[in-house]
């Protein structure tokens, strides 16, 4: 039989950052991916924050293909007829190094997977992992169909629904409570026109958040990411609340009506649609991570359940990055003892507990409870945009004060058990 | 006996969009990949290796860098060995600077008894590689086999003529080009790719071998590009949203009213 020292499963980007790190340091490192190409089945909306990565792969990103880098952010409340935006611009955004940036990931990972290459990481392509091979009682390679590949460690970095996780009977199969369903369309419009649109110079880039009546009650939302030249447009949507509350409507369908929403057809008129995709997000936060690790085997990325869906942002690409470097130290520890038990790969969970990423994942812990409440979806987008409809507009009757208008908008709608208890909750996160 | 398999990196045609308002292909960031038709070329050639003794197969290409890594998946398929032909300079050759890279590539490597090739390329096809080469080793060609056995010294083949089938036999050493139909090509384990990495790849340019700058590359080449564009198909984007019964039928007469269907 075949063997070499590690196996990583997928070329995202967490396999890809276990497998830099690994063959930087000598280590015999394959990694195999379904898909045609690293990143050929991966989906983001696409900002990758960077402050949490920077530390652990020093330098590396410095020429790395970004898109643009965000100097500005929106957040768009909907209601059937009316959106309330926030827009916060700073020169904070635009000092070097940048704080987020956006990516396309068909591009990102497959620079990353270069990188990956030159330090040595043997990169396979379009071979599915089947299952993990096991040899007294521990994960001791991979079986891809007739094949069985040994290995001293398996890094399962198979993305949100991995299938290896569970096969090596790290978790249970997934609640549809833990999962989102995202879809995407890339529509491509010239650069200057993106940057007319949104007021950004050569290089810079903004992000857009939507939530509210787009998703019928749903806990989800939508997001628009400005690329170098194209958009990336899209909606993710609590499977949960899919199956529960519409059970008839599509995701796609629901898609197409935020595109005709007046905020966004007018941004992407005249746009060519590339490309159009859809892809789970683990959205169960710290709850719903799997054990970590056993003999033989680590889990890291969107396998590892590592995402946290903040409302206002969302984490996916930095935690897979974090967690696949720390998987690769994991390793190097066992390697240099020759013990690849459970106890020693153990370290993984000891190292990713100390790491910015898990905390912010246990800070947040309430988020998924607080983002499922319909009121934030329905409720809290109408009455901010009833109040400030009846502040901007001038109509044939006198107006009101504005204080009075606010104070009667407070009480009548805003002080009441179910939204003062929202409020309560709210500390939790 | 020795089989040399001529295999070309293609752009993976899967891969390429066409941009809806110029009809042009959109070829930056596409993916490369070896070529179809000589799939069919090199799976022969390992059929022969393993139904005879004493086979070695050699793989040779010329084209980009890239070619370090996409000729893995021959030597995976179960080549032997690799000669990769990597020069700037031969960019942009039309079928006769690939011709005359390709023999001289052949004439270095040495004793070769049967050169595989595909019946054309994935990308260009011309189909005018095969003949040209074996003019130029002056070596009997045998064009388009579909069926090819190896007998003592000498070769029995099929050839596709489109309308008739013709059964030739050759001594070799000789040059055959292959069709789709003559093999359905092996997809290889995951554990022969890791093998790859570890038979002979040999990296060579044009001062390896015997060509010139002049002969080759963009200012040899006889046929000129003056335009590359997908015809123009809009599309036609009628939907049919009643009770399936209605809406089958209206599909149907539309499809007839094009002139796809004649009811
Ligand atoms: C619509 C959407 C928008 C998002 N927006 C953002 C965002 O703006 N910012 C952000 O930080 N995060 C975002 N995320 C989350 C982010 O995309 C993920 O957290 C991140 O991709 C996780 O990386 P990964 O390497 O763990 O998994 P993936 O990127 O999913 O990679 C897993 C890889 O494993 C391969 N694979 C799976 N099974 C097998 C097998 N059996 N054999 C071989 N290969 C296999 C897959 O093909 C894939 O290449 C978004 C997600 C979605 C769906
Ligand atoms: C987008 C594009 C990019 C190109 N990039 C390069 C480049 O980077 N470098 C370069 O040298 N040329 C390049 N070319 C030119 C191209 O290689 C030649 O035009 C071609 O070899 C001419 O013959 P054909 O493809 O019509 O071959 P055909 O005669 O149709 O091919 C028949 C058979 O000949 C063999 N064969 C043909 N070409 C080769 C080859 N190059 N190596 C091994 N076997 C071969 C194969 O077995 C093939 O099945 C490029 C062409 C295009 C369209």
């Amino acid at each position: 039989m075949d063997k070499v020292e590690v196996v990583i499963v997928g070329a995202g980007l967490a396999g890809l950052s276990a497998a830099y790190v690994l063959a930087d340091a000598g280590v015999e490192v394959l990694v195999v991916e379904r898909g045609d190409f690293p990143g050929s089945k991966n989906v983001s909306g696409g900002r990758l924050y960077l402050e949490p990565v920077r530390a652990y792969l020093p330098g590396l990103f410095d020429e790395a293909p970004f898109e643009r880098q965000v100097v500005k952010e929106r957040l768009t409340m909907l209601t059937s007829e009316s959106s309330v935006t926030v827009e916060l611009a700073s020169d904070r955004f635009r000092s070097s190094p940048a704080n987020s940036v956006t990516v396309l990931r068909a591009r990102f990972d497959q620079w990353l997977a270069e990188k990956a290459s030159e330090k040595g990481a043997f990169i396979i392509p379009g071979y599915k992992v089947d299952d993990v091979w096991m040899e007294e009682g521990r994960v001791a390679g991979i079986r891809s169909n007739e094949d069985i590949l040994q290995a001293d460690v398996v890094i399962a970095a198979d993305g949100v629904l991995s299938f290896i996780a569970e096969k090596a009977g790290m978790r249970e199969c997934h609640q549809p409570r833990n999962v989102a369903l995202g879809v995407k369309e890339i529509i491509e419009l010239p650069e200057k026109r993106i940057q007319d649109l949104f007021g950004l110079k050569a290089g810079e880039g903004a992000t857009q958040l939507f939530f509210g009546s787009i998703t019928e009650g749903m806990m989800g939302g939508g997001f628009l990411y400005t690329n170098q030249t194209s958009l990336s447009l899209g909606m993710v949507i609590s499977i949960h609340d899919l199956m529960q509350k519409h059970p008839t409507i599509s995701p796609h369908d629901l898609f197409e009506l935020f595109k005709k929403r007046p905020e966004i057809e007018v941004l992407i008129s005249g746009g060519h649609s590339v490309e159009y995709s859809a892809h789970d997000v683990p959205e169960g936060g710290l709850k719903s991570i799997p054990r970590l690790y056993a003999g033989g085997l680590l889990v890291a990325g969107d396998a590892a359940g590592l995402c946290l869906n903040q409302g206002i942002t969302l984490r996916g690409m930095d935690m897979a990055i974090v967690s696949g470097v720390l998987a690769g130290r994991a390793v190097l520890d066992a390697r240099q003892k020759k013990d690849y038990t459970a106890e020693s790969l153990g370290i993984y969970e000891k190292y990713l507990k100390g790491s910015s990423i898990y905390q912010d994942l246990s800070t947040f812990q309430h988020m998924p409870e607080i983002l499922s409440n319909p009121r934030l979806f329905e409720k809290y987008p109408e009455v901010a945009s009833e109040l400030l409809l009846e502040i901007f507009r001038v109509d044939a009757q006198p107006k009101q004060k504005i204080s009075r208008t606010v104070l009667r908008t407070i009480s009548r709608e805003l002080l009441k058990v179910d939204v003062l208890r929202d409020l309560w909750h709210m500390r939790k996160i | 006996m020795h089989i040399v398999v001529c295999m070309k990196q293609v752009l993976d045609l899967e891969k390429i969009r066409i941009k809806p308002d110029t009809h042009e292909p959109v070829l930056e960031g596409v993916p490369v990949c070896l070529g179809d038709f000589e799939k069919n070329a090199l799976e022969q050639a390992v059929r022969i290796k393993e139904s005879l003794d004493d086979v070695t197969v050699t793989v040779v290409s010329v084209g980009s860098p890239k070619l370090n890594k996409t000729i893995m998946e021959a030597l995976a398929i179960g080549a032997d060995e690799a000669v990769i032909l990597v020069d700037p300079h031969v960019n942009g050759s039309d079928a006769m600077g690939s011709a005359i890279v390709l023999a001289n590539v052949i004439q270095k490597i040495g004793d070769c008894d049967l050169i595989l090739l595909g019946e054309g390329s994935t990308d260009e096809y011309s189909g005018q590689v095969p003949s040209r080469l074996a003019e130029i080793l002056d070596l009997p060609q045998v064009t388009y086999a579909r069926e090819l056995e190896v007998l003592d010294h000498r070769i029995r083949a099929v050839r596709d003529l489109e309308d008739m089938l013709e059964s030739v036999e050759v001594e070799l050493p000789a040059l055959v080009s292959v069709t789709q139909e003559i093999n359905q090509p092996r997809l290889p384990p995951l554990t022969a790719i890791l093998k790859a990495g570890k038979k002979p790849l040999h990296v060579w340019s044009l001062e390896d071998i015997n060509a010139s700058a002049e002969e080759v590359g963009t200012d040899a080449a006889v046929c000129e590009e003056l335009s590359n564009l997908a015809p123009a198909k809009p599309r036609k984007e009628m939907i049919f949203d009643e009770d399936i019964d209605s809406s089958v039928n209206q599909a149907l007469e539309a499809l007839e009213q094009e002139g796809v269907l004649d009811l």
